[in-house]
């Protein structure tokens, strides 16, 4: 089957001995974290670094002129060479994309967002008779669905934009190792999602539909706005598609299963989601995903010679050109700068938390997670009698960093 | 859950004094509510930097040393987090008051360079860490609450307010006809559905580890101030037969007493009249320090024995005997060491000078007059000069660490003594010890709260403040000083600057509301009262 039609959201994860240590690799990384944030807070690896102390990890995120994003090369690939603004630094075309972006991805629209995401993860969970896989049948769903709705995105004729915009993500994100396999059913799905959305952009111009980013796009060219070329909205929409809803399905089955992994804590969040109380339960969300965060880290590279900790015991030179991993999963583990990291504490303050990393590039669709993340879980939670699925369904799988399976029972 | 006071103390360059007192008022205005220029919300420091009860920013002006920028904060928990989220609330703003300030000649140098270069992004928490000065000594009146606590049980005591205030408005007040019992039953039952956490075990608020740790630093504090003051005791005797050692420490005892009570009075002007009397105190607290004697002679046989043995070569049986008899004799010889240090005391207090009038720039006092009494509490911060001398250094420090220690002990619940207007309050020693400074969140108005330090706590006020240059003549570290109300007080004010920058998390409370509010709770935590339970907890309803 091509990739272009297949409707395997990911790819066949290792088997085997491969799969037992890669199992073991991500159990024993907070142990691993532990011990570099005593020991070795900057660690040399060849000509890659891991800084793991939070605030190694802000300075490296702070310290954009310094430390910049190793993304353009696959964004190149994905967006057939159109500039994107994750892949740029503090320059003034960044400023510009990402002001003429704020535009029309508008704090007016979350309100709406969330009721939305509300609405779709009840429905989903009412029509499931009692058990539910939570990443694919419920939050990948209710993801793409909400965010495809609201970019003006709808699924391709001949394709499963789940499917496409999961590769583009892990080829983007996840593919340090730049694996062929990977590269090749890329080389398919980039083109066709492009003119995908190219080919939506044309109709919209005839036919403007409902309120959405596109159709607030088009509006601002059609009045004669030159930010908003086809080119812009199509690459922008694209980095919104491939950035975006893949990776909701990773985080927030990892905060389910971290809040039955803690019984209290899941009675709490689910005496907030039937006390339909949104805030107390984006706090249980939020700490529960600070266990089991998106990634261990978000890679940079030193664009000039930096020294990282300045005047500290533990002061390290990076010279030009190597790449440092920022460990914002070890940072929120820190008990330097977060107090009692191992209690699970809802009523921490942000700054314990780099969910979304931090700085220049801290991820754009921040606010819209913030307004939906725990309202994908809500109607769930609000379940009676919520449990695991019995057998190894009802524990959390992975496929490499992505979610892939968790199924729970209710009723 | 333990809390933290601590303040970080920077030297400013001069010329930016002005500029840094204008990022003050800015990041005030910003942030306070009061009529007195306020602007923007407070709230915003409730949930950036959960962990603060208060914080000031001040800088002090000074003839003698360059103009000092003092954070001086008082939170829940590990001083790590806190800095951390103190940037993350006001990191902007902290930097730019940093470059005002002057780099470190020390090793920090690099550090302070890293967070104040121009477009530096550097986490300044690291360096705010390093400069943390540890209080010398420090209260803490409602110890062991935490911020969220206070906030929570306040809002516990509203609900009984208007529940007791609106239980059947129409007709008779229900509350009215019940025993102190039923009051109880029918409060818990009418906010328990508002207030859950009332059906949880109370967090405990000194723990038990905190307690024995407390003790221990006591304990361990007076076992070596025996043998500190015991070790010249020690070598005499090693040096001199018994009997001539012990017609030594008569001798010399009876010289300096009598040379104590000519020149222990008050010099002409300077004595208040005080109940006081060192000789009451001193059996008062006589069964204690026999105690304590006796615990030195366990801990000091116990370290000193396996030494012993290994020196001398004794077996274990003679080598404890030994030690016993010596350390006797070296506790013999304790009080005269102590009348000899009390004497050299005597001799340099009665040289020391005080300031009648000190100046106080009319400008700075009307600025603070402007920022205080706005709410129930006010804030002081205070910088004054350490008097010079190898005795008063030694003293400053084994007097400020005791008092600290006994303060772990003896204030514990809410209040100073009989004071009960105390938040928080510590001193520090700055410019590398040469200055000392004191800074306290209190309720009611500067002049009653020193009114009510002279009254009731001037000796602990005196003993930890005497050594500072120009306070109010002093006998024995402890009497007339403080005592000498309006002298203290200029001096004082004379010590203190604006506080530019003060947050208080709950400054509509004071500490005895924040006990009462506490007692409240702990009662409607219980399920049932006694009669004679019910009958107390009444009473602060």
């Amino acid at each position: 089957m091509s990739a272009l039609t297949s409707r395997d959201v990911l790819r066949p994860g290792p088997k085997g001995f491969k799969a037992v240590v890669q199992r073991l690799v991500f159990a024993l990384m907070p142990s691993f974290f532990t011990f570099l944030r005593r020991w070795k807070p900057v660690m040399k690896l060849g000509n890659n670094y891991l800084t793991s102390r939070y605030d190694d990890v802000r300075e490296v995120f702070a310290t954009d002129p310094a430390f910049g994003v190793v993304y353009k090369p696959h964004l190149d690939v994905i967006m057939g060479g159109q500039p994107f603004f994750l892949g740029m630094g503090d320059t003034p075309q960044y400023r510009h994309d990402t002001d003429a972006m704020r535009k029309v991805v508008r704090p007016d629209d979350l309100p709406v967002l969330a009721a939305r995401t509300q609405a779709q993860a009840a429905e989903i969970v009412a029509g499931a008779n009692g058990k539910i896989d939570v990443v694919d049948t419920l939050v990948r769903r209710v993801t793409f669905t909400m965010l495809g709705e609201y970019l003006g995105v709808p699924e391709p004729k001949d394709g499963d934009l789940r499917v496409w915009a999961t590769r583009l993500f892990e080829f983007q994100f996840a593919d340090q190792g730049n694996d062929p396999a990977l590269r090749a059913e890329v080389d398919e799905i980039a083109p066709a999602l492009r003119a995908h959305i190219q080919s939506e952009i044309e109709r919209r111009r005839a036919d403007p539909g409902p309120d959405d980013v596109l159709s607030r796009c088009l509006a601002l060219q059609k009045a004669g706005d030159p930010a908003y070329s086809d080119d812009f909205i199509r690459t922008s929409l694209m980095g919104f598609i491939v950035g975006g809803p893949p990776q909701p399905p990773m985080v927030v089955p990892q905060a389910m299963e971290q809040l039955l992994r803690r019984p209290p804590a899941l009675a709490a969040a689910q005496a907030a989601a039937r006390a339909d109380d949104d805030d107390r339960l984006r706090a249980y969300v939020m700490e529960a995903m600070r266990f089991d965060p998106l990634a261990p880290g978000l890679p940079r590279v030193a664009l000039t010679d930096w020294t990282l900790g300045t005047g500290t015991s533990h002061a390290s030179t990076i010279p030009a050109g190597a790449q440092v991993l920022a460990a914002f999963a070890s940072a929120m583990m820190d008990p330097r700068r977060v107090a009692n990291p191992r209690v699970f504490d809802p009523n921490r303050p942000a700054s314990d938390y780099m969910h979304f990393g931090f700085g220049l590039h801290e991820c754009f669709g921040r606010h819209i997670n913030h307004a939906t993340l725990h309202l994908m879980l809500k109607p769930l939670l609000a379940q009676p009698n919520l449990r695991r699925a019995p057998g190894k369904a009802g524990k959390l799988v992975k496929n490499g960093p992505f979610a892939e399976r968790l199924v729970v029972a209710y009723g | 859950m333990r809390q933290t006071t601590l303040s970080v103390a920077l030297e400013v360059k001069p010329e930016s004094y002005d500029h840094l007192s204008s990022l003050l008022d800015k990041l005030r205005n910003r942030r306070n509510p009061d009529p007195s220029g306020g602007e923007g919300p407070f709230a915003d420091f409730l949930t950036r930097v959960p962990a603060v009860h208060f914080m000031s920013l001040s800088v002090f002006p000074g003839f003698d040393y360059d103009p000092l920028f003092v954070i001086e904060a008082n939170f829940d928990g590990e001083k790590g987090p806190f800095w951390g989220q103190l940037e993350s609330a006001i990191g902007p703003e902290l930097r730019a008051m940093l470059r005002c300030c002057k780099r470190p000649l020390d090793n920090a140098g690099p550090l302070f360079d890293s967070i104040t270069a121009p477009d530096a992004r550097a986490p300044i928490a690291p360096y705010l860490e390093r400069r943390s000065l540890t209080p010398t000594v420090f209260h803490q009146g409602n110890r062991g609450m935490t911020r969220d606590r206070i906030l929570a049980e306040h809002k516990l005591f509203e609900a009984t307010r208007v529940e007791l205030a609106c239980a059947n408005v129409d007709g008779p007040n229900p509350y009215r006809v019940l025993t102190p019992r039923q009051i109880h039953a029918k409060l818990r039952a009418a906010v328990l559905p508002d207030f859950a956490w009332l059906n949880q075990k109370a967090p405990a608020r000194i723990t038990l580890a905190q307690n024995i740790g407390d003790w221990v630093r006591l304990i361990g504090f007076i076992v070596a101030t025996v043998f500190v003051l015991s070790v010249p005791g020690l070598f005499l005797r090693l040096a001199m037969p018994w009997d001539r050692y012990l017609i030594l420490l008569v001798l010399v005892f009876a010289g300096i007493a009598l040379l104590l009570k000519k020149i222990g009075v008050a010099l002409p002007g300077t004595g208040i009249a005080t109940k006081f009397s060192f000789l009451k105190f001193f059996f008062k607290q006589l069964p204690p320090l026999l105690l304590f004697v006796a615990g030195y002679l366990v801990i000091a046989v116990a370290i000193g024995t396996p030494l012993s043995m290994l020196a001398t070569a004794r077996n274990f049986d003679a080598a404890w005997r030994g030690m016993i008899e010596w350390l006797l004799w070296g506790l013999a010889g304790a009080p005269v060491v102590v009348a000899a240090i009390v004497l050299w005391l005597r001799v340099i207090e009665r040289r020391d000078s005080s300031q009648d009038a000190p100046p106080v720039d009319p400008m700075m006092l009307r600025e603070m007059a402007r920022r205080e009494d706005w709410i129930p509490q006010n804030h002081m911060g205070s910088v004054v000069l350490i008097k010079p001398g190898i005795l008063r250094a030694i003293l400053i420090r084994a007097g400020h660490r005791g008092l600290g220690l006994v303060l772990r002990i003896v204030a514990r619940s809410g209040y100073l003594g009989s004071m009960r207007t105390i938040h928080f309050a510590h001193w520090a020693m700055v410019n590398n010890r040469s200055r000392l400074m004191f800074f306290s969140n209190f309720d009611q108005t500067w002049e009653s709260y020193l009114d009510d330090f002279i009254e009731k706590a001037h000796a602990g006020l005196t003993l930890a403040w005497c050594c500072g240059v120009g306070f109010p003549p002093t006998r024995f570290l402890v009497k007339d000083g403080a005592s000498h109300g309006r002298q203290f007080k200029e001096w004082a004010r004379h010590s203190m600057t604006v506080s530019r920058f003060w947050y208080s998390a709950y400054k509509d409370l004071t500490a005895e509301q924040i006990e009462r509010n506490f007692r409240i709770a702990v009662g409607l935590r219980k399920r049932t009262l006694s009669d004679k339970d019910a009958v107390l907890w009444i009473n602060d309803l």
